[in-house]
């Protein structure tokens, strides 16, 4: 008989582009390793105000390091992230609070879209590739990064009245974003929408956002990170062997692997390694 | 011909632990990676000073964070740290400058004692088992006397100053020279990247001895 799987729980939230690299690579080792993945939306904003942290970029050379340190990230981890060029009103000033609560409905109402729809998130913001191209084409992300600049110039142009997604354009490969606003619910539905989730579902899952069980529920998730010690996100919380490790970051899955016992094989694993 | 090795340059505190573990962890590779290590002793006060930022400390729960992280990180990398009980009295309130002008002059005047110097320093702070440099008695008093010349204070705030144009918010950082390019990169945590980068193979934290180059 196979040992239970370790259970690892993923605090994260889409505002946090490491949170991204953290949920991608858990992602490919949960058919790998003998884990459990449960993803928790949480609320940064909650969790910086509780434990009396800031964000990095409010220290200028932090905030020019996270620049170039997702420039090679995205190459090593093969996660297409790019800086938003409006970082500070997407990210700082609008918040997440509307996209979190997004996802905590998901979760308690189709939780096996979570997945999907989170990845579709950061893709709005931290990205210029469709998720789903990115992901079903299984092509190398160098593919994606470094696609002619005149197809680039069309796709993202901005139609007037506000970012939009342009559906006219010569190359049948990409979609692309033009760092969306995750804050609009316009743009939370088109998120979902590309994530498989019909509009029905999508505007269902928008309405129930604002109540108060999903309210409740991500105060409540964003409260358990805060008792785990989070001062910020992404965190990992693993149940090994009557033992609880919370692991802070997207740079300790080395550390991870070590404490589970299992074989790290880089950011990357070859898939051919996956458990059936 | 072998190729031009890379040239590493590690800018670290000994007040700093995370300095220590990616220290060891460098030193390690620079017998198997085609590498030049160049050791940068650097003043963490200054850097945090010039930068606007804080101690991580300073945030309870990064505090109580960092007393974990290294718990584990002591089994994972297989360096005897260990968080001191007076960690707030003899780190955040004594600092490090007379230590670090200290490994200035030895850098000045013993670089090949460098190495053994720093993690000397850093056990005595960071660890139980602190073991003797191999530096006689007399030669660690001239150079305390030196650590105090202006030639010295100078170096270090030279040395401190070029760690914060690499764009230094905190330590340790390794800046890697690879094909023209400059990268900077910071914490002991990021050492599969700079492989990534160097184009040579991460074996963990603790590669196997009989890969090293003789």
């Amino acid at each position: 008989m196979r040992p239970v799987p370790r259970t690892l729980e993923l605090f994260y939230d889409v505002l946090s582009p490491y949170s991204w690299l953290g949920f991608e690579v858990l992602c490919r080792y949960q058919n790998i390793w003998n884990i459990n993945l449960q993803l928790r939306p949480s609320f940064i904003g909650g969790i910086m105000k509780d434990s009396g942290n800031k964000a990095p970029a409010l220290v200028p050379r932090k905030g020019q390091y996270m620049a170039n340190d997702l420039k090679l990230l995205r190459q090593h981890i093969q996660v297409p992230i790019q800086f938003p060029k409006d970082f500070f009103s997407v990210i700082l000033e609008k918040g997440s609070l509307s996209a979190m609560r997004f996802l905590t409905a998901v979760n308690l109402e189709h939780p096996e879209m979570l997945e999907n729809v989170s990845r579709e998130l950061w893709m709005r913001i931290w990205s210029r590739v469709s998720a789903g191209l990115w992901k079903s084409s299984g092509r190398a992300l160098d593919d994606f990064l470094t696609f002619p600049r005149h197809v680039f110039k069309v796709m993202i142009l901005p139609s007037p009245g506000g970012s939009t997604v342009s559906q006219s354009h010569p190359s049948p490969m990409f979609s692309s974003f033009q760092d969306e606003d995750i804050t609009q619910p316009q743009s939370i539905l088109a998120a979902a929408e590309k994530a498989g989730m019909s509009a029905e579902q999508a505007q269902g899952l928008l309405e129930k956002s604002s109540t108060s069980k999903v309210k409740n529920q991500l105060k409540e998730t964003t409260e358990a990170a805060c008792r785990y010690g989070a001062f910020g996100l992404p965190i990992t919380v693993a149940h090994v062997d009557g033992q609880t490790h919370m692991i802070f970051g997207s740079d300790r899955m080395e550390l991870l692997a070590y404490l589970l016992g299992e074989k790290w094989m880089g950011p990357v694993p070859p898939a051919m390694n996956a458990r059936l | 011909m072998r190729p031009v090795p890379r040239t590493l340059e590690l800018f670290y505190d000994v007040l700093s632990p995370y300095s220590w573990l990616g220290f060891e962890v460098l030193c390690r590779y620079q017998n198997i990676w085609n590498i030049n290590l160049q050791l940068r002793p650097s003043f963490i006060g200054g850097i945090m000073k010039d930068s606007g930022n804080k101690a991580p400390a300073l945030v309870p729960r990064k505090g109580q964070y960092m007393a974990n992280d290294l718990k584990l990180l002591r089994q994972h990398i297989q360096v005897p740290i260990q968080f001191p009980k007076d960690f707030f009295s003899v780190i955040l309130e004594k600092g490090s400058l007379s230590a670090m002008r200290f490994l200035t002059a030895v850098n000045l005047e013993h670089p090949e004692m460098l190495e053994n110097v720093s993690r000397e320093l850093w056990m005595r702070i960071w660890s139980r088992a602190a073991e003797k440099a191999g530096m006689s008695a007399e030669q660690a008093q001239g150079l305390l006397e030196k650590s105090s010349t202006s030639k010295v204070k100078n170096q270090l705030k030279e040395t401190t100053e070029a760690a914060c144009r690499y764009g230094a918010f905190g330590l340790p950082i390794t800046v890697a020279h690879v094909d023209g390019q400059t990268h900077m990169i910071f914490g002991s945590d990021r050492m599969e990247l700079l492989a990534y980068l160097l184009g040579e193979k991460w074996m963990g934290p603790v590669p196997p001895a009989m890969n090293a180059r003789l």
